[in-house]
């Protein structure tokens, strides 16, 4: 399993100064949330909590004690079996070809805010589920076959780094690539390979094999609490707000603990 | 009350159907059918009394009450024969072969995303991986074009439908609070408890004094048969693992099998073939791609594919005397296709509330069904909850057009929102159709083309009905909302109705120009209303059958056939 490095680590302070809001996030008050922001953008992911149990993609989600892995045992064979498996080493691509590597990982990368290991493997993801032509069942009449709208995205995107940056869209900065997919997401692309497409298609074509890849994982799972595969043993607990499993485990809070027990202790006195 | 529905409520979880035992007859320990094992097999040459092409809601009951009957039946099904134990997944992306992917075309100004959204694929059809609502249509839905002068009306009534839909809602068995809405009704099932994702969003609807109710679900809430209460594991969309979700694999073909109907899997059915005479000899199918193509012969056939394969099958059925296509003398095979603008809006709340337990399908409101003619637009729309898992999340975090970091930080979010959907009845029309694309799938077929496009009332109906919503979270205390707008439910293509120029089959579902041929489908309805449709088209199979067994189906009489509501539809 790829190990966090420690040169790239994150703030370990588990409150960010927030330079939007010049104090900590109240992830109660949603303070962390894009559109809740004054720069719709999120916060830097310092705010969160360092993970210390079960991986999560770059180490950072909100339910730092959680491991959904430590349930598998109470899955069913079927459903454990499809799930570990995305924990296996990733092999080589089989449908994309080398010279489109390291775009493709670029834009994986980009499109899910991956800028570290631990990674999920999405680009892996994606090409096993076209390289096993298990695709979506639909394809509109103004595109080509979604095998052939993944090569031209990605030829589309080195076309147009090199026009704006004049380097390959992999050798981009963040920054530079993060101004292209937004762009691509906006289908303001065009020219060369785009002409082929109707780009706003094409970006919802590759957007559902990158998702698909990223939240099939387990690690993904870890980060956003969920939990998981629940065959044969189910959920009893459904009712009254903010209760768990006991196989769930609560979200990080920033409450100061002192307070807490003082104002329990007032609220249920002995 | 009436007598009737006291005596409902009082026996309430205790009464099962009388005359179909699917219940007694699955295992208690796997979920494989027993009955695969002893299953009656017919050959090609021995003529049936009818082959079915499909094993979904329509084709499954229709099979198994004729089969009650005696009838000799062969259910002809592109998609595998499933043992949910082995071939079924607590997981998103594990189950993408529960849906039909092989490629259709989208055109249209407004395309419609196919694949697992929207059909199903194998034995039980779309039901083993549909939500699990089961709301009747109004009586309204029948006649919108005689009351409100848009859609088309159908050939029948309400009343037609109204012994069926008991029927079956003790079948699957469907729970839920006592229905006000369209014509007043209660359920077999008291309603199951209701998670807190449900909840904020029940309080929100009542501080705008919008009614909600619990249900209805084909989901068990107690036991029934050997079918075990539901365990709130929220994978209904990938096939129930614990068979307490009714669909036709648990809740009609058991039975069927009983009583001796063969279903031949894995076999795609190419198209309907003709005798001198005009009538139906059978089905010609592919038990593999590349394979020979096979007739199984019968006395009389129904397709029961589905929206899509249903009119595809027709279109693709060409001979002389149909160059166009089978039923198609007025170009009406493949028209009229619907689908019902499915809006989801979800809130933030500070608390956890882990969408993701419980059954997606919880509460919902049917307030807004009716026309109101304040509001700008005709027919309306209804509410319900859902809980998308995380692909699903992402997807809907997607289009609210955040990615990167901003989605991660909003699918880190994921168990603060709780999620409410609207289901718009979207006007039938012409242009809204199937066709055949110049492509071939792998067993040599033409694949089908779907183009869509939204008018103007079906807009201003989308428009009206995500404000309520989004209204209804942030009167529940809702702290920032986001939107995904999309499409499901598919309907039509091949409608019922009064006369041959504006329909493909008659007021039984009997097809105006081939005497031995039925559609046993979604595809006949020609409007949905704001209803999810499987009820619908179940209680219209079992109709069907019971008119087929006696029958009155077959009738040439031009009354009889034109149905005891004069439709008045539209063409153009
Ligand atoms: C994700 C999802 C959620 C849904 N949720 C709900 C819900 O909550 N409530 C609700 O009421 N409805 C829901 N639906 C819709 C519902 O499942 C369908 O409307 C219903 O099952 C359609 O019934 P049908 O008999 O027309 O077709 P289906 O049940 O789809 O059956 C058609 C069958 O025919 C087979 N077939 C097609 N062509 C051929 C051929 N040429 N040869 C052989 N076999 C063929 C197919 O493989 C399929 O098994 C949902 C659907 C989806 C996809
Ligand atoms: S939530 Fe209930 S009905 Fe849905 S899949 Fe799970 S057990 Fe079946």
């Amino acid at each position: 399993m790829p190990s966090r490095s420690d040169d790239n680590a994150i703030d370990k302070d588990p409150i960010d100064k927030d330079p939007i809001d010049k104090g900590p996030i109240d992830k109660d008050k949603g303070e962390h949330l894009p559109h809740l922001r004054a720069d719709g953008a999120p916060p830097r992911p310092s705010w969160l909590p360092r993970q210390r149990r079960g991986i999560t993609p770059q180490m950072i989600g909100r339910y730092p004690d959680y491991d959904v892995l430590e349930n598998a045992d109470t899955w069913d064979e079927m459903t454990r079996g499809v799930v570990l498996a995305r924990l296996d080493p990733p092999g080589p691509l089989r449908f994309f070809e080398p010279s489109e590597e390291a775009t493709l990982r670029a834009f994986c990368d980009v499109t899910t805010g991956q800028d570290e290991d631990p990674r999920v493997p999405v680009a892996e993801s994606v090409d096993a589920k076209l390289a096993d032509g298990k695709l979506d069942g639909f394809q509109y009449a103004d595109m080509p076959d979604d095998r052939d709208t993944w090569h031209l995205v990605l030829a589309g995107l080195d076309e147009s780094a090199h026009e704006r940056f004049r380097t390959g869209f992999g050798q981009c900065r963040l920054d530079e690539q993060e101004q292209l997919v937004r762009d691509f997401a906006a289908g303001r692309l065009s020219g060369g390979s785009w002409n082929e497409l109707n780009v706003s298609r094409a970006w919802s074509v590759c957007m559902r094999a990158i998702l698909s890849g990223f939240y099939s994982h387990p690690w993904a799972w870890n980060e956003i609490g969920f939990g998981g595969p629940a065959y044969p043993r189910g959920y009893m607990r459904t009712g009254a707000l903010n209760t768990t499993e006991p196989s769930e485990s609560r979200g990080a809070t920033q409450e100061d603990p002192v307070g807490t027990v003082r104002r329990e202790s007032e609220e249920f006195p002995g | 009350m009436s007598i009737k529905d006291r005596l409902r409520n009082a026996a309430k979880g205790s009464i099962g159907p009388a005359d179909n035992d699917s219940r007694f007859l699955l295992d208690v320990h796997s979920r494989a059918l027993p009955g695969r094992q002893t299953m009656q097999q017919y050959d090609d040459d021995d003529e049936v009394d009818l082959a079915i092409v499909g094993a979904g809601a329509g084709g499954s009951v229709l099979a198994q009450r004729l089969a009650r009957k005696g009838w000799r039946i062969v259910v002809i099904e592109a998609g595998p024969f499933w043992d949910p134990d082995k071939d079924w997944v607590s997981d998103e992306a594990g189950s993408h072969g529960l849906y039909w992917t092989g490629k259709r075309i989208i055109g249209g100004a407004d395309p419609i995303e196919l694949g697992k959204n929207n059909s199903g694929h194998g034995v039980g059809g779309s039901m083993v991986h549909y939500a699990g609502y089961t709301p009747r249509f109004h009586p309204s839905d029948l006649e919108t074009f005689t009351r409100d002068g848009v859609g088309a009306d159908w050939p029948i009534r309400y009343e037609d439908l109204l012994p069926h839909y008991e029927r079956v809602e003790r079948e699957l068995p469907v729970s839920g609070q006592n229905w006000p809405w369209g014509h007043p009704h209660s359920y077999p099932f008291s309603p199951h408890p209701v998670s807190e994702a449900a909840n904020v969003v029940w309080r929100g609807a009542e501080q705008l004094g919008i009614g909600m109710r619990v249900g209805p679900v084909g989901i068990v809430n107690g036991t029934f048969g050997n079918r075990p209460h539901c365990i709130y594991r929220g994978y209904c969309l990938q096939g129930c693992k614990v068979n307490a979700k009714a669909s036709p694999l648990v809740t009609h073909l058991p039975d069927a099998l009983a009583h001796s109907v063969e279903i031949r899997s894995d076999c795609m059915a190419a198209r309907i073939e003709l005798d001198e005479s005009g009538r139906a000899r059978g089905v010609v199918y592919l038990s593999e791609p590349g394979g020979a193509e096979r007739l199984q012969r019968a006395k009389f056939v129904a397709v029961a594919g589905y929206s899509i394969e249903t009119p595809r099958l027709l279109l693709a059925s060409t001979s002389a005397r149909f160059p166009h296509g089978l039923c198609n003398d007025h170009d009406v095979v493949g028209r009229y296709v619907m689908v019902q603008g499915a809006t989801q809006t979800a809130g933030r709340w500070p608390e956890e509330l882990r969408m993701y337990k419980a059954p997606p399908p919880q509460v919902s409101s049917e307030d807004y069904y009716e026309t109101d003619t304040s509001r700008g637009f005709a027919r309306g729309f209804s509410i319900q909850t859902v809980s998308p898992l995380p692909i699903g999340w992402a997807e809907h975090v997607l289009a609210d057009g955040h990615w990167g970091r901003a989605m991660r930080e909003y699918m880190r979010d994921y168990n603060h929102w709780a999620t409410v959907g609207v289901l718009n009845e979207l006007l039938a029309h012409p242009d809204n159709r199937i066709t055949l694309a110049d492509e071939v799938d792998a067993y040599g077929l033409p694949v089908a083309r779907m183009d869509y496009s939204l008018t103007e009332n079906d807009k201003a109906n989308e428009a009206y009905s995500t404000k309520v919503i989004t209204d209804i979270l942030k009167a529940g205390g809702a702290q920032d909302v986001l939107t995904i707008h999309r499409y499901a439910h598919l309907i039509g293509g091949a409608r019922m109705g009064s006369s041959p120029g504006t329909s493909v089959v008659d007021a039984n579902q009997r097809s105006w120009a081939v005497p031995n041929l039925f559609l046993a489908d979604g595809s006949v309805c020609p409007t949905q209303g704001s209803a999810n449709p499987a009820l619908t088209i179940m209680a219209l199979a079992s109709r069907l059958a019971e008119r087929m067994a006696d029958g009155s189906a077959m009738s040439d009489d031009p009354e009889q056939r034109a149905g005891p509501f004069r439709a008045r539809q539209p063409v153009g």
